[in-house]
Formats: structure tokens, sequence, C-alpha cells
């Protein structure tokens, strides 16, 4: 392989790693810091998808337009998940309970927006930014965007969550609701306003996936969870910066490898790679401590 | 200052409460002994507002706290400090501590900092660790924590439930001396404990359960070591 080939594939790679970063952030909001399995998240998002192109032929909602509508429906639909699957099981027993129920949720939101989309694939809106040229290289503005915002993005959620006052109660009532709750904690509200910012973050990224995409089929929710989870895991849960840097790694990785192997095998290599963190690494990039510190005492309250 | 009146919990069809009644005093230290079982702990977690009681009264100076939400609870100036710690583990001391304010927070930020200092100073050992995480310190730095953030919500009393559980005997006399100190300073206690021994040193005034009822009570000076010996672990 050329170098300029290798050079050119990597590039390639990290940019595009820069969508599975985005999603793997808002992942780590409710799978990391509040230990939240939600299998519903990437349905929410084609949701939320799905809504704005529904909107748009009825009235001309325009790119900005369009962001909003998603973000906005995002944070809807994630408080609606929240609502029915993650509320009435707030004090960890409910965990497999509420997974199962979020798979519920994810059948019934994938259903609404093929209902809202019929064909299998519908355009959407496109970001026109101009692409960097080189003699030899291509570098795709819209993957820049991306890779700012995904930086931009763990930079102010680090900030909401070590930082501020919510941060600290978001951190606390995730690794004890019943002390929290001892000490006068809204438990509910904070978790309300976790899933909320999981929604708009969820939202900003399936609206730059889906504006340099330019185009949304039903099978957008489940891309959005596969590609976020492997991510995530293999930065590391409970990381944002791992998020960052596994959303990046995986997108290298799975460049590399269809270009030696070619395009059909891109989501084997997705899958393969997600085992290998399970067996090799299981703490992931960002390996973090989290699930090593004494829980038990977590369960007597 | 506290009054409680055939305060009935259960669990379920098992009742573990059965109607305890007993008055705490302002700025004594009462204790409440009994063995495994007995039902201090649910005492305490229903005093707090964690568990709902099916009957009985709770007063707290002339308001009625008969299951209220915790936080209106903590509101009205009574404190938990539970057992085994309970701090946030991965939260550092300093964060731990402004979750114990909470209810403060967003109003009184500045008020807030200067309690946390002051608090800093009569544990320095705190301080020295205020960035740290929480669950990484040791069980009787982690019992400080804990009396540390049940004081940052300014209480009138604090409920400990046996806070020399698991601890050293060396650190158990720190954590009774500060117990000790903090009475004297004006903020009424209720101590359940297990060390019946230790919690005679430090008493005013003393309840015994037993399944789940007021066995006997009396003063400090009406206490023999064997009578309190015998209530608190043979039931009698």
């Amino acid at each position: 392989m050329a170098i300029i080939d290798f050079i050119q594939v990597s590039i390639d790679g990290l940019l595009y790693g820069s969508s599975y970063s985005l999603l793997a952030i808002s992942f780590s909001l409710t799978f990391g810091l509040m230990k939240r399995i939600n299998l519903a998240f990437g349905s929410t998002l084609l949701f939320a998808g799905a809504i704005s192109i529904w909107l748009s032929q009825f009235i001309a909602i325009g790119i900005f337009g369009t962001l909003i509508v998603v973000l906005f429906f995002s944070m809807l639909a994630n408080l609606y998940v929240e609502k029915l699957c993650f509320a009435p099981h707030r004090k960890g027993k409910g965990a497999v309970v509420s997974m199962i129920a979020s798979f519920a949720i994810w059948m019934q939101l994938d259903e609404i927006s093929s209902q809202l989309l019929p064909d299998r694939t519908h355009s959407f809106p496109e970001l026109e930014i101009p692409s960097l040229y080189g003699e030899t290289i291509l570098i795709r503005g819209n993957h820049i965007l991306h890779l700012t915002i995904a930086v931009l993005m763990v930079i102010i959620l680090f900030l909401i969550i070590y930082k501020t006052r919510y941060g600290i109660l978001m951190r606390a009532v995730s690794e004890r609701p019943e002390t929290a709750n001892l000490l006068g904690f809204n438990v509910e509200r904070v978790n309300k306003m976790t899933f909320a910012l999981a929604g708009i973050s969820g939202g900003m990224a399936a609206f730059l996936i889906l504006t340099s995409e330019s185009q949304i089929t039903p099978f957008f929710g489940v891309w959005c969870t596969i590609k976020g989870l492997v991510a995530m895991m293999l930065g590391g849960v409970g990381s944002l910066v791992g998020a960052l840097i596994g959303g990046l790694v995986l997108g290298l990785v799975e460049a590399h490898l269809t270009y030696q192997v070619g395009a059909n095998y891109r989501e084997i290599i997705t899958y393969a790679l997600l085992f290998f963190i399970i067996i090799i690494f299981p703490g992931g990039i960002m390996g973090n401590t989290i699930y090593r510190n004494d829980k038990s005492a977590t369960e007597r309250i | 200052m506290l009054e409680v009146k055939n305060l009935e919990t259960s669990y379920g069809l098992i009742k573990a409460l059965k109607g305890v009644t007993l008055t705490a005093k302002k700025g004594n230290l009462t204790c409440i002994l009994g063995p495994n079982g007995a039902g201090k702990t649910t005492l305490l977690f229903t005093l707090s507002g964690i568990l709902k009681a099916t009957s009985g009264q709770i007063v707290f100076e002339n308001k009625d706290l008969f299951n209220l939400n915790a936080s209106l609870i903590v509101e009205n100036g009574l404190a938990l400090v539970p057992e085994n710690r309970l701090v946030f583990p991965q939260l550092s001391v300093r964060e731990n501590l402004l979750a114990g304010a909470y209810t403060r927070l967003r109003k009184h930020k500045e008020a807030v900092n200067n309690d946390i200092d002051d608090l800093f100073k009569r544990f320095p050992i705190l301080k020295q660790r205020s960035s740290q995480m929480a669950g990484t310190m040791s069980g009787g730095e982690q019992q400080m924590l804990a009396v540390a953030r049940a004081l940052m919500s300014k209480p009138k009393m604090i409920l400990m439930d046996e806070p020399s559980v698991g601890l050293a005997p060396m650190i158990v006399d720190d954590i009774f001396s500060i117990i000790k100190e903090l009475n004297q300073e004006g903020i009424s206690i209720i101590l359940v404990e297990q060390n019946a021994t230790k919690a005679l040193e430090i008493g005013d005034y003393f309840y015994f359960l037993n399944q789940g009822k007021v066995s006997f009570h009396g003063e400090k000076s009406e206490m023999s070591k064997e009578s309190i010996i015998k209530s608190a672990y043979l039931g009698q």
C-alpha cells in the first residue's frame, strides 16, 4: 500500500470516526454516568430525524429549523423513555427490567419512524461545507465539523459534569440514589435532566451525521446504537475523553480493514472489534476503576 | 424536642416497629440500644423519611414530621448519618460536602464554602484529602466525612446509625469524642449503637428496643452495666 494511500485512509478513518465519537459521547451520559442501559437510544435519534423529515413535507423549516426539531424531539423522546422505562425502577434492582422495557420502546419508536418514512431512503437536508483538496489528499469539510463539535461537546459536558452544582448532583444520584434522596435531593428531577441532556447531545450527533450523509433510512437507529456502543466500550465506559478516542479508533480500524478486505466486511469488523474489546480489555482504552470500587454498600440501603 | 408516639412501620406483612414511643430532649445525647433485628435502623429510617410509617406520631420542635419526604425532613433540621457511612465513593471529599449542602447550594454558595472551611478546621484530615475520591479513604475517614456531610445541612439534631461499625477501636474512640464534642456544642443527637459500653460512656438518656418495642428506658444514673448488656444483647 502506497504511503499516500495509507495517509488518506487514516485521515478518512479518523474523521469518519468523529461521527462515532459524537454518538459515543451521548451514549456515555446514560450508560456510563447514569449506569442505565438504554437500548432505545439509537431509536430516539431515528425518531427525531424522521419527525423533521415528516414536518418538512408541510412546512419549509430549513436547515436551522431541522436542527431545532431534531434536538427538541430527541430530547422529548429520551424523556419519554426515561418516564416509561427508568423512572419506575430507580432503586437499581430493576436494571434488567428497565433494559427490557427500553427494548420494547426501541421497537415502538422504530415502528413509528418507519410509518413516518414509508420509503427505504429519504433525503436529508445537506450542510454545505467546502472540503479541503490537497494535491493528493481530500479532507471532507463535514467531517472536520464533526471532529470540532465532538471535541467541543466533550469540553462542554466535562464542565457541566465536573464543575457545576448540577454535575455533582448527577454523579451523586447515579452512585447512590438512596443516599442522595436522604440528603434531600430531588432524585427524579436530576434523572430527568440527565436524560434530557443525553437527548440533546444525541440529537446533535444525529443531526451532524444525517446532514453529512444527506439521507436517512429506517436502519439509522440500530446503526447509531451499534456504533455508539462499540465506540463507547472501546474508549472505556464512563469516560468522556474515552468516548471521543474510542470513536476515532473505531473509525481508523474500520477504514484500514475495509481498505484491505473490502467494504462488505465493514459491519463484521465492527462486531469483531467489540468481541475483542470485551475479551481482551473490558475496561476500554481509558479503562477506569468505576466498577472496581466497593459496590456492596450501595445495595444495602 | 423530638417526640415519637406509638410509631409503627412494616416491611410488607412484617411489623418492624410495633408502637415505639420515645422523647429526645434538646441538647441531649439519646442512645438507642438493642439486639440485632430490634428495629433500631428501621426507627431511624422512619424518622428521616426514607421509610413510611403505618401509624403513629412524629413531632420535632412542634412541627409534625410524620411521613414527610426525606428532603423536607432535612430542611427541618434532622440529618441522618447512615450505617456504613454511604459516602459517594466517586465524588471528591469536597464534592461530598457540597452534596450535603444541596438545599443551600444554589442561593448561598459563599456561605456553603465558608462552612466547608470551618469543617476542615474541625476535621483537618478531610482538608488534606479534599480533592481525593471519597471511596479511596479509610473507614474512619469515611465516617468523619459522613458526619461532616450531615453537618453541612445545619441540622438541629443528628441521627447516627452505628458509627462504630467496622472500625478499629482507636478510631472508634476518635469518632465518639467527635460525637461528644458536637453534642456539647448544642447539637442534639440520637445514637443507635451496638457498642453498649461505649454508648454508656457518652449517652445522657437510654432507650432499649426489643422486637420493635421499647423494653425500658432511663437516665444514665439508672443504668448499670449489667442491665445494659443484658438488654442490648440478650434482649431481656
